[in-house]
């Protein structure tokens, strides 16, 4: 607490991000509760951070993520409650001094007056039947849900791993090392891994010489049908001459004859400038 | 649009305010959830993510948060479009609670949350968030860092110093400094 009374922001802040000790956290609160002038400076503090965690790089929940809550509230249905009338009471009467009413007082009941009161029971035990059923569903469905989770668990580890995979390959900083034969210099090489079903590629290239400024090297996927080369991405080695290209978008079902590269103007072109500088079928 | 409505000129779902739409949630309205979940589950999946780094928790803690809002919309304030900042704050919070392995500690209607953006109106929020950015990557690299790891995961100012060597008054001021700088650059 500062000299006039309130609480420093400094704590504050803490408070407001629950990083302070039990103890503390409760004075505060305490004192909060009763200062309109530090619950406005906290309500700051909180729009602060509001804007602050906005900052963090946005992702999109996975779809499944939607349904699954779609779900769950389909699941957890409100009841709404309904204001029905008042029910009118029964007039509180005396008759000769009772204080309430005899089945004499009540009038007469007719056929339905009878017959009713068993209907009432006969839906009762058809909506105990139907309440029966209902569980044996539910139960059924609780175990397709865990069985999904489980599934989705799984696919949601596959996905990371996966991710994990693709980082460490485009990652700048990581080491690369192309091994050759003993004793040979290094010559600029490449991989192409080409999925064409998918129109999936995955390129990586070693050793390649730094270009002028204005130049940049573009891969060519070249059609076994005979049509023209397609443009799969154009790159520049780092430092080190490593360079990769990471799922450009192509067409599917696109089978290659061959991959090539040549060199071109930065932003690339739609025909490749001959000489093709490295080639692979 | 998930459903026709029949009546012209009721606006579409995606284009109501946040209080309209937790008036509907309070009612029963799942259409009305479905639009809060799509106009804002990014940002508190996003949130948690980072703190988690883990995106089946992160999963969780964003059904978590929404399905309390299913059940107790009443719990949720919106006034000025501040239902977005909230969610994040909240999202936060329970992510560190995922963390720490404890039960959530809050409440939100404990909550007060004061804001100058209309975080429902994508365009703003946007506007918000790159200026926001643009502030945090002029903060001084060692303000930046202490307020991450305050705010993103969850060390208190005791474990930053003990991390950084910083003495624990610096930590401190470098955390509300933080905050103080990104107030100042949206209310100059």
């Amino acid at each position: 607490m500062n000299t006039t009374g309130h609480i420093e922001r400094d704590d504050l802040v803490l408070f407001a991000m629950q990083l302070l000790p039990k103890e503390d956290a409760a004075t505060i609160r305490a004192h909060v509760e009763s200062c309109p002038e530090c619950l406005h400076e906290l309500a700051e503090v909180q729009g602060d951070l509001a804007v602050y965690a906005h900052t963090v790089e946005m992702q999109a929940p996975p779809a499944s993520a939607r349904e699954r809550f779609l779900k769950q509230v389909a699941q957890e249905k409100k009841v709404i409650p309904i204001n029905t009338a008042a029910e009118p009471e029964l007039p509180v009467r005396s008759f000769d001094g009772r204080s309430s009413l005899t089945e004499e007082d009540l009038p007469q009941r007719g056929f339905a007056g009878k017959v009713l009161p068993w209907v009432g029971w006969a839906l009762a035990a058809g909506m105990a039947v139907t309440a029966g059923n209902f569980y044996m569903q539910r139960t059924a469905l609780q175990g397709s849900i865990a069985e999904q989770k489980d599934q989705i668990a799984q696919l949601t580890t596959d996905a990371a791993t996966a991710r994990e995979v693709m980082a460490t390959i485009t990652d700048p900083s990581a080491l690369r090392v192309t091994l050759t034969k003993a004793q040979t210099a290094p010559v600029p090489q490449a991989r192409a891994t080409y999925v064409a079903d998918k129109g999936v590629l995955i390129f990586q290239a070693n050793n390649m010489p730094t270009l002028e400024p204005a130049k940049v090297y573009e891969l060519w996927l070249i059609p076994a049908n005979g049509s023209s080369p397609i443009p799969a991405g154009t790159f520049q080695p780092d430092q080190r001459g490593y360079a990769s290209i990471m799922m450009p978008p192509l067409p599917k079902g696109v089978q290659a004859k061959a991959f090539g590269v040549t060199i071109e103007n930065v932003g690339g072109s739609q025909t490749p400038t001959l000489p093709i500088i490295m080639v692979g079928a | 649009m998930y459903r026709e409505t029949g009546i012209v000129n009721t606006p579409a779902l995606s284009t109501q305010d946040d209080a309209s739409l937790l008036a509907m949630i309070q009612r029963g309205d799942e259409y009305a959830m479905a639009s809060l979940f799509d106009r804002y589950s990014k940002v508190v999946y996003s949130v948690a993510l980072r703190v988690l780094r883990d995106p089946a928790a992160a999963e969780d803690v964003l059904q978590e948060v929404f399905m309390q809002m299913w059940r107790s919309p009443g719990g949720f304030v919106a006034t000025r479009g501040s239902l977005g900042g909230w969610l994040a704050v909240v999202s936060r919070n329970r992510s560190i609670d995922t963390l720490r392995r404890k039960r959530p500690t809050e409440c939100v209607e404990d909550m007060a949350l004061a804001s100058n953006y209309n975080l429902a109106n994508e365009a703003e929020r946007e506007l918000m968030v790159e200026r926001a950015r643009g502030v945090i990557d002029q903060l001084p690299m060692e303000q930046r860092k202490t307020l991450e790891m305050a705010f993103f995961d969850g060390l208190t100012h005791s474990e930053i110093a003990e991390m950084t060597g910083d003495p624990l008054g610096t930590v401190k001021t470098r955390i509300r400094s933080g905050l103080s700088t990104l107030r100042k650059a949206f209310t100059a």
